[in-house]
């Protein structure tokens, strides 16, 4: 086994934590770290106890991250949503760093499900359509939901309806100012543009996932989705966020006809409607569209900023490279065609 | 900035030197290995143009500096002193460091003077810079194993 700084291995480490948390004699076994995921460590592992076996996740923060998130906020996000949109059942929440030397949650393993790679073709197959009329309901169903009902909403700050937008620009502009190496007119030209034409008000704050695409969710390979996975950049927001993202090309498959490789989009905002209980705006959604690939940029130009801090992290390496390439591309499609429909 | 193509491969050099952990043999592993391959292939994309692809933006850059300014002021006639050095990557790139910013300024100015013809032109610029340093992912089937 592997040893980590103290000279106990991590799952060693595992089985401590967990016989003193159940007060049961642990044995941890089939420990094996998932790929994917650049700000936080995911392993999986059984756990045994005097009643049986386990199938757990360890989600722990990582040396350096992409992006800084709330451990505590994406442990919330999974109690908040466990039971009315397919999410793991979360355990426990771990914020010292002395039982794994960094913090840590754990929750219950979903099994028999894997999650599309970002960038390969037709993921779903003959299943796309249900795979897309289950992911944009369950999105759906998120946006509906009340914040103020959920444990989410008694951790997030609160915000304005009117407020949203102003906020999600300023945080991902302030990344970019930050993080960039190297002048990028388009995306500079993108945030302008947004600032100049502002969307409406949100029709209502909703819990925001953040990072609600395809690939992050798992699906049995048969057409269900059974978990929705990396809740660590939700918040409250104007729900036409994620919509946006789900529906940027960036995560396509490169099948322009399809959203997610899954349904048109004007199926997906259908259902996401019927399910949110909103009227889509879609000059709104046009803003949304456009700050989906400033968003984009921003997590690129971080994640090219840390590779240099964390040389062997695959993971910056290829999302500062790839995706940011693409997303210009995007970026210089979008503004074009805005400033068409008579964007100032 | 996307990263440079020595910190790409660097990375995929430092990655591999590294112990694999008991707990990150199987997919993790897998995983690092593919994006490797992965990292590889793209790079072996970009060298093919690089120099081809920056000499070209840089006198595109050049180029709608200089011819902005007569109205925009002299100090994006400057752009015509920023040449490319030695034509290595890295004096190409220090170059076009340069040059973006003032496109940035004179992209600022035009939309502040609510210049279309000029913004347009901006904008058809970006289109050619962003597809000229597009890169194709190799085709992948679906992942099976559920």
């Amino acid at each position: 086994m592997s040893s980590l700084g103290s000279g106990d291995s991590l799952c060693t480490r595992l089985e401590q934590f967990l016989s003193t948390l159940w007060n049961d004699k642990i044995r941890v076994h089939n420990l094996s770290r998932i790929p994917g995921g650049v700000s936080r460590e995911t392993y999986r592992f059984d756990a045994q106890t005097n009643d049986g076996v386990q199938g757990l996740i360890l989600r722990r923060d990582p040396v350096g991250s992409l992006i800084d998130t709330d451990r505590q906020v994406e442990f919330l996000a999974y109690k908040s949503f466990f039971g009315s949109v397919p999410v793991a059942e979360p355990v426990v929440l771990e914020p010292d760093s002395g039982p794994l030397e960094r913090p840590f949650f754990i929750m219950k393993r979903i099994d028999g499900g894997v999650a599309a790679r970002p960038f390969e073709r037709e993921p779903y197959g003959l299943h796309a359509a249900s795979i897309g009329a289950a992911l944009f309901a369950h999105l759906g169903r998120i946006a509906r939901s009340d914040p103020a009902a959920l444990p989410l909403g008694q951790r997030l700050p609160s915000l304005e309806a009117a407020s949203c937008w102003r906020e999600a620009l300023d945080h991902w502009e302030a990344i970019i100012l930050r993080d960039e190496r190297h002048p990028q007119p388009i995306v500079r030209a993108a945030l302008r543009r947004l600032r100049r034409n502002p969307p409406p008000a949100a029709a209502k704050v909703s819990v925001v996932h953040g990072d609600y695409r395809s690939g992050n969710f798992l699906h049995d390979g048969q057409g269900h989705i059974k978990g929705i996975l990396d809740w660590e950049m939700v918040h409250l927001g104007d729900p036409l966020e994620d919509l946006a993202w789900c529906c940027d090309p960036l995560w396509n498959h490169f099948d322009e006809r399809r959203v997610a490789g899954t349904i048109s989009e004007d199926a997906a905002i259908a259902i996401w409607e019927r399910e949110s209980g909103l009227r889509l705006d879609p000059e709104a959604f046009k803003w949304w569209r456009l700050f989906s690939t400033v968003k984009g940029q921003a997590i690129w130009t971080t994640a090219a900023k840390e590779l240099l801090a964390d040389n062997s992290n695959l993971a910056l390496a290829i999302s500062g490279y790839y995706p940011a390439r693409r997303h210009d591309v995007i970026i210089a499609d979008t503004l074009a065609r805005l400033v068409e429909e008579g964007w100032r | 900035m996307t990263p440079t193509i020595p910190e790409l491969l660097g990375a995929c050099a430092a990655a591999l030197s590294k112990p694999v952990r008991a707990e990150d043999a199987g997919a993790f592993a897998d995983a690092r290995l593919q994006t490797v391959a992965t990292i590889n292939l793209l790079v072996a994309q970009e060298c093919a143009t690089a120099v081809a692809v920056r000499l070209w933006e840089n006198a595109a850059l050049r180029a709608v500096l200089m011819q902005a300014a007569t109205g925009y002021g002299a100090a994006f006639g400057e752009a015509a002193k920023i040449d490319d050095g030695e034509l290595s990557l890295s004096a190409l790139d220090e170059a076009n460091f340069r040059l973006r910013r003032l496109l940035i300024r004179l992209h600022e100015a035009a939309e502040a003077a609510v210049d279309e013809a000029m913004d347009r032109k901006i904008l058809a610029l970006y289109r050619d810079m962003a597809e000229r340093r597009t890169l194709t992912l190799p085709a992948r089937p679906a992942t099976k194993d559920v």
